[in-house]
């Protein structure tokens, strides 16, 4: 079974790459905000997996603390472009 | 006497938050106690009882729900992505909720997004705008019947039937 | 103990299927907000089914109820995220509210 949630890792990992490389070519600030949000699923699901295969349950809070983390970092991001916004109007 | 058995209670929920959080460690409970009290505390200031109540039958009820059409989505959108003819149809869809302000308006534009075809754009009032993944769907039934489980789970009067009736089409 | 582990398989392989198909609909879409729809909803199916292996494999109780409690937290994030960015990109697109037609 580690050996089944170690590849599951590794082969989340890779989807978490190839994402990746889409959200770096944008084109919008918003495009690139998914990336937060891409860590709040795929990067919560990563974690929780690696906590179960390399028996490391630290991992798990972790996987908790990211999970809040992303909200706040779009928070951040979209209060800023609604001041750009109000801003331009 | 109703508010202490409103402050225990949420302890008790706090507590066993506490517990599966530590992994069930139990030399941590101590300080598990001591916080939950003091979160309960606060809590009694940001959202005191009242106003809505959530009733634990039709909220068990609502995650049901919410969970089979939140599989319904994310097939619906496989699906659309894997045929190679992208079969999408997007546009903005407004709706105007009869929920009241608050948890339950919040609740429902937070689950629509989890749901087949809708992604809450911006709430403003009672206006909730929606992006549609396919506009010839009937995307106004399937908000009218999450917004009757919503109204259920706080034990709200049930959206107005005519509004019901009126919908799409 | 072999037959639960052959759901565990099954749900794992699922939910990696998910994940996968979340990451081409971002190639696949070209506008931002169907880009959000694809990510929220595969994505979190995929997280689904990987949490509900996770459960069927977790050591105990306490565990199994955080990895569930996690899921919620992860659930409500998610759907946080995907609203405010959706905002977010409908006021960069500026106020064209045409109806239909992605934008390239």
């Amino acid at each position: 079974m580690t050996l089944m949630f170690n590849a599951v890792a590794v082969f989340l990992l890779l989807t978490l790459l190839v994402a990746l490389v889409r959200i770096w070519r944008g084109p919008t600030s918003s495009d690139r905000m998914l990336a937060s949000q891409l860590f709040g699923t795929t990067g919560v699901a990563l974690l929780l997996v690696l906590a179960e295969a390399q028996v490391a349950p630290a991992l798990r809070d972790v996987a908790l603390v990211l999970a809040l983390l992303s909200v706040l970092a779009i928070v951040g991001f979209v209060t800023r472009v609604i001041q750009i916004d109000r801003r331009a109007s | 006497m109703k508010t202490v058995a409103t402050i225990l209670g949420r302890v008790i929920l706090l507590l066993l938050v506490w517990w599966a959080f530590t992994e069930g460690d139990v030399s941590g409970l101590g300080f598990g106690l001591v916080i939950a009290i003091l979160v309960a505390a606060v809590s009694m200031r940001l959202y005191p009882r009242g106003a809505a109540r959530i009733r634990p039958v039709q909220l068990w009820l609502f995650v049901l729900f919410f969970l089979g059409r939140s599989v319904v989505a994310g097939i619906d959108v496989a699906r659309r992505v894997l045929s190679p003819s992208l079969p999408v149809d997007p546009g903005y869809f407004t709706v105007h909720l009869t929920l009241p302000e608050g948890s339950p308006r919040w609740l429902l534009a937070n689950a629509l997004s989890l749901m087949p075809g809708t992604l809450s754009v911006s709430l403003d009032g009672p206006r909730l705008e929606l992006h549609c993944l396919d506009t010839q769907s009937s995307v106004e039934e399937d908000v009218r019947a999450a917004e009757q489980k919503v109204a259920r789970v706080f034990g709200l009067p049930l959206p107005d039937e005519t509004c019901h009736s009126e919908g799409a089409r | 103990m072999a037959f639960v582990q052959v759901v565990q398989g099954i749900l794992l392989v699922t939910g990696c299927l998910f994940f996968a198909i979340g990451t081409l609909g971002l190639f696949r879409f070209s506008d931002t907000l169907l880009r959000i729809h694809a990510l929220t909803k595969v994505d979190n199916l995929g997280l689904g089914f990987i949490i509900l292996a996770l459960v069927l494999n977790a050591a105990s109780l306490a565990i199994g109820v955080k990895v569930l409690l996690i899921w919620v937290v992860a659930l409500a994030a998610s759907a946080t995220s995907a609203h405010l960015i959706a905002r977010a990109a409908r006021l960069q697109q500026g106020d064209d509210s045409e109806p239909k037609g992605s934008h390239d």
